[in-house]
């Protein structure tokens, strides 16, 4: 075996090795990846069920999981998207801090309404409460059910 | 409109990890079909004619050569006008055995069953995988054959343009001395690569089939030659002694013997008269009518379990592909596979489905020569590398068939049959001068119109066998008068040298 | 902070989220970054190995090209960190690895075996794959960036599966038939297979459909004798899909296809409803529906007859698949190196079509199984991602979507390696990445991007001590 054959395949082999070694790096944030999401107690801390909604979007009957931080409004980037003329583009937000739930109007139009009470500013939200926004009526629930 | 509870309420995730498990174990069974592939059928693969990087070799790579026995080349390489290799061979007289390595019409015989080794790509595994590694992949084998280029050379002249074969071998090693067939053509010619088309349509529309070699591919009936074999069966099952007579035997030879209603005939031998033969005088004489009650004696199951000890029912242990030669075609509901005793009567001197190629008579005939233990067939004795060194492959047996004893009951008989005062009229030319010949010829009836085979199975000499012969001469009338006299020529020429 | 609530009202288009909230700014994207040398790492390691065995010198084979490469994956990492989206930091760097090996493969290639003209240059088979590679990084960060909203797809799903069934049909009418299929749609001199959008769009309406039918189909049953099959106006569509994939069998003769289409429909479904039954029920029936093709048709019937012992006929029928194994046995364990593969016959490479429907032969060959478990793992690794994105997705939709999208790649590349592989009979399908083809390229790019756009997991949560005192400070600012 000459001397070029044998690094030829020193690199070659080198080659394989460095395709396995990105693969290694890559399992290995998958896994961290994976670890974390078990960790989390629960998939979300809570979903929003809409109960009723004349525009249809968002549809009624449908679930939305809820992140800590949850934007509602017309707007298209909200997370939750809600297509009522008497909603505003950004007409809400709906937090998770400590372990309680918090729903910010931001200074929407015609306003938010929680169980019927129109809401100012930040006001905290439970489970099983009723939130309204425009003619659209959602509840919070927990996450597993 | 609420969305109901129960299973929609499921999470998606748990289906999703089913998906996910699924997905693994399909890719998984990916990896072990490209292990199955890279690692398990890659040997054979990788040495067979149509992998790309043996035909890429076979263009710059030389080819080993093969030689006989002596060392004379039977085969060479030489290069055409693009510089690629090309085939070239001694004669026609090798054509069936040798074969031929064309790049558009593949290859046959040797160079076919030996594509690996005369390629450069046989090898274990491991140097194999080694092999990739070093700049030379390739380490074409030489091969050094058994054959002797004149026995050959004789023996299809001694065919001449008859269609028959010719199978010579020593029986104490098993070496193939010669393998002839005829009508035989030439290799050369469809190497070439100037006439190769024109060569090999012309072989391809010939009616007497040039291409096939029957020396191991034909499959004839016997006839009296099978005798030995029923011969075997009897002594070697304890069926019969050298000494047993039939006393029934001598009244059949007048009105045929009848076995369920059919009559077995037999017109040879008026000379014996009313004596109730034993072996060697009914060998002598070629008695049908002996051999049928010796056959029925035995019983179709060890007559064919013997005949199985020598190598038929199955394709023999051989360098070429071989036919299989069978005693029955297996259908009845006898034992052994015989449909009724007439037809296991009528087998035990070669006719009714007994069907048999040239090489395997010739092993039934070197089992008598060798005192009852075959030595498995050989062509190649020597495969020679530039980087591997010379292999040589041995002798090896296939088994002890029958008694040494038994063995030389038989031997005794078959030297009767040539050189005693009966037999001498049947087989007189395959007595070879000044040393004890053994052999047994036959005429197979075909049924029919048209003539006979002409067949001889004998060896030399008696009392230490050095050559086996067997020699078929296709529809070419009496065993005595066609293949003994050739059997005689080349024994003697293989025994005293060229005169 | 500043913040006057009345000024938020009415549209605003700026910043997506309140203020409040803080304003999006580009975020680093370590792990990408890493991954991506990594990558760079390793192709420029492959180009010196397949550049050494073609020239006897340590040279990189083409510089040029991979230089042009790795810039293309520069850029679209920095886009992607410009845009601060918090998206999968995994998928560009493995599908960039898929990508590299294609480049290094068709580059070793003979190059006339694909020839296009673009504007009067002429470019051969190597450059005209960069060109589509780049187009494809393009279009994956592109959609990874810019797409922040599902609703254009969650709505208009009816839509797209019109769109989807009108595409076919097209193909199905004026497609050029080459090697007796009809699967190419030809508009001036662009030449594309339309099969390949149309595993998306299948998987946008089927996410559409199931996330909102899910509970009915799930819950509610049409008694059919002892099987519970779900209601007839539901059963519907599903059966309308399995004419659909039978009719791209017998129509297009694209087998290859029909097995994805159904592979990814019943995928979807089962992670949908969870039932088992509804997934057995559909490969009975297509089983059973293969079954008649195959009698009826001699073209499948040949294709299963190769499938089955290809060496029957190794220089007929068989002669691709038997040619493909033989390269595989060729490499055995490591490979023979890229570049010293594939001995030529007649001055082309021993396989056909080597660079569409066989590259992971030439790459068994060349990089051995050591090298194919490596990409066969790559690929796993994509599907695991889009399952992922999946699961961790907020809705039902989104869910859907990223793992039919996964499915779409990973059952895709299942069914042609497992071709190759003589596990499954030959279909003309591509092996996502790695083959040759602009059509290929570019749909699974487009899936690669809504992958990307769906697993944004949005902005980072504030950290947890200090915004009680904050949110007090708000809520006084807003009673005002």
């Amino acid at each position: 075996m000459d001397g070029f054959l044998l690094v030829l395949w020193a690199v070659r082999l080198l080659f394989l090795g460095l395709i396995y070694l990105f693969l290694a790096r890559v399992i290995r944030a998958l896994l961290r990846d994976l670890r974390a999401a078990a960790r989390e107690p629960t998939d979300r801390p809570g979903r929003l069920i809409v109960l009723e909604s004349p525009g249809g979007e968002p549809l009624a009957g449908q679930s939305f999981g809820l992140d800590v931080i949850t934007g509602l409004g017309r707007d298209v980037n909200n997370a939750i998207v809600i297509d009522d003329p008497f909603a505003s583009a950004d007409h809400a937000v709906l937090t998770y801090r400590g372990r309680s739930w918090y729903l910010e109007d931001l200074g929407s139009t015609n306003g938010s309404y929680i169980n019927g009470r129109r809401v100012d500013g930040v006001a905290p939200m439970g489970f099983g409460d009723e939130l309204q926004i425009g003619q659209v009526r959602m509840r919070l629930e927990r996450a597993s059910g | 409109m609420m969305i109901g509870s129960g299973a929609a309420r499921r999470p998606l995730g748990r289906t999703t990890i089913h998906v996910a498990i699924v997905m693994s174990l399909a890719f998984a069974l990916l990896a072990g079909a490209a292990g199955y592939w890279g690692v398990v059928r890659a040997p054979e693969l990788v040495r067979s004619p149509n992998d790309a990087a043996v035909i890429a070799a076979a263009r710059t790579v030389p080819r080993g050569l093969i030689r006989d026995r002596t060392g004379r080349l039977l085969a060479n390489n030489k290069k055409d006008a693009n510089g690629e290799f090309y085939r070239v061979y001694a004669g026609s007289a090798l054509s069936q055995v040798v074969g031929y390595a064309s790049p558009t019409f593949g290859r046959a015989g040797l160079e076919r069953a030996y594509d690996a080794e005369l390629t450069g790509l046989a090898g274990d595994p491991l140097t194999d995988a080694f092999a990739k590694f070093g700049a030379r992949r390739y380490d074409p084998q030489d091969l050094t054959l058994s054959l002797a280029l004149d026995l050959q050379r004789a023996a299809v002249a001694a065919l001449g343009k008859r269609r028959g074969a010719v199978v010579m071998l020593d029986p104490r090693t098993g070496e193939i001395l010669a393998l002839a067939s005829t009508p035989s053509y030439d290799a050369s010619a469809v190497t070439d690569p100037d006439t190769a088309r024109a060569a090999f349509s012309a072989l391809q529309a010939d009616p007497a089939l040039p291409l096939l070699p029957r020396a191991t591919l034909g499959r004839y009936v016997p006839g009296s030659v099978f005798k030995i074999a029923t011969a075997v069966a009897g002594l070697g099952s304890g069926a019969i002694t050298p000494r047993t007579t039939f006393k029934e035997q001598p009244a059949a030879e007048k009105n045929g013997l009848l076995v369920e209603g059919f009559r077995v005939q037999d017109g040879h031998h008026p000379a014996t008269g009313a004596t109730a033969l034993d072996l060697v005088g009914a060998t002598e004489v070629s008695c049908n009518i002996y051999y049928a009650l010796t056959g029925l004696e035995t019983g179709g199951a060890d007559l064919v379990a013997y005949a199985e000890r020598m190598g038929f029912g199955s394709p023999l242990p051989f360098d070429l592909p071989t036919a299989v030669s069978q005693v029955t075609n297996g259908e009845g509901r006898q034992p052994g596979g015989f449909a009724d005793d007439v037809e296991l009567a009528n087998a035990s001197f070669g006719q009714a489905e007994t069907f048999v190629t040239p090489l395997q008579m010739a092993l039934v005939a070197a089992t008598v020569a060798n005192d009852g233990d075959l030595m498995r067939p050989r062509l190649v004795t020597a495969l020679t590398g530039d980087r591997s060194g010379t292999r040589t492959i041995g002798a090896a047996s296939m088994g002890r068939v029958i008694s040494a004893t038994d063995a030389r009951a038989i031997n005794a008989a078959m030297v009767r049959a040539v050189e005693g005062p009966l037999g001498r009229k049947y087989t007189s030319g395959a007595k070879v001068t000044g040393v004890t010949t053994a052999g047994k010829s036959g005429t197979a009836e075909l049924g029919g119109t048209g003539e006979p085979h002409s067949w001889f199975i004998g060896f030399a000499p008696a009392e230490n066998p050095r050559v086996v012969i067997a020699v078929l001469v296709e529809q070419a009338g009496r065993g005595g008068e066609v293949a003994a006299p050739i059997a005689g020529d080349l024994m003697t020429l293989y025994l005293k040298g060229p005169s | 902070m500043t913040g006057d609530a009345a000024g938020m009202t009415g549209t605003t288009r700026g910043p997506a989220l309140p203020r409040v909230l803080g304003p999006i700014r580009p975020r680093p994207r370590w792990l990408e970054l890493r991954l991506l040398a990594l990558v760079a790492i390793a192709l420029v390691v492959g180009s010196l190995s397949l550049g050494a065995t073609v020239n006897a010198s340590f040279r990189l084979f083409d510089a040029r090209g991979l230089a042009i490469y790795l810039g293309a994956l520069l850029a679209a990492h920095v886009a992607q960190v410009l845009s601060g989206r918090r998206t999968d930091q995994v998928l560009l760097p493995t599908v960039a690895m898929l990508g590299g090996i294609s480049l290094l493969l068709m580059q070793r290639l003979p190059q006339d075996l694909v020839t296009q003209t673009f504007f009067g240059v002429t470019l051969g088979l190597a450059e005209v794959q960069l060109v589509w590679l780049l187009c494809a990084l393009a279009v994956a960060t592109t959609l990874g960036i810019v797409i922040r909203s599902d609703s254009w797809l969650r709505r208009y799903k009816y839509t797209w599966a019109a769109v989807g069934v009108g595409l076919l049909l097209l193909t199905f009418v004026f497609g050029t038939e080459i090697n007796g299929q009809r699967l190419t749609l030809q508009i001036g001199p662009f030449a594309g297979q339309p099969t390949e959008l149309l595993k998306v769009i299948l998987v946008v309406f089927l996410a559409g459909y199931l996330s909102e039918n899910r509970a009915l189909i799930v819950e509610q049953d049409t008694r059919l004798g002892p099987l519970r099959l779900p209601p007839l106006p539901y059963l519907a569509p599903m059966v309308a899909m399995w004419a659909i994939a039978l009719g791209i069998v017998v129509v297009q003769r694209d087998l290859g296809a029909a097995l994805l289409f159904f592979g990814v429909f019943l995928a979807m479904l089962y992670v949908a409803t969870g039932r088992l039954s509804l997934v057995v029920i559909g490969l009975v029936l297509f089983v059973l529906g293969s079954a008649l093709m195959a009698t009826l048709f001699d073209h499948i019937r040949t294709r299963v007859d190769i499938w089955l012992d290809p060496f029957v006929d190794p220089l007929g029928a068989g002669y691709q698949v038997v040619q493909a194994l033989h390269a595989f046995a060729r490499g055995g364990l490591v490979g023979v190196g890229l570049g010293a593969g594939l001995p030529e016959i007649g001055g082309r490479p021993p396989i056909p079509e080597v660079h569409t429907d066989f590259p992971l032969a030439a790459l068994g060959e060349e990089l051995g199984i050591v090298g194919v478990v490596a990409i066969l793992g790559l690929f796993l690794v994509v599907v695991e991602r889009g399952l992922r994105i999946g699961a961790a997705a907020a809705d039902d939709f989104r869910s859907l979507l990223a793992v039919g999208l996964a499915l779409v790649i990973g059952i895709q590349a299942f069914i042609i390696a497992a071709g190759n592989l003589k596990v499954l009979p030959l279909t003309g399908v591509t092996l996502p990445f790695i083959s040759y083809g602009g059509s290929s390229l570019l749909a699974n790019a487009l899936v690669v991007g809504l992958l990307l756009a769906l697993s944004d997991k949005g902005v980072e949560p504030p950290p947890s001590p200090r915004v009680s005192s904050r949110w007090r400070r708000m809520g006084r600012r807003s009673a005002a």
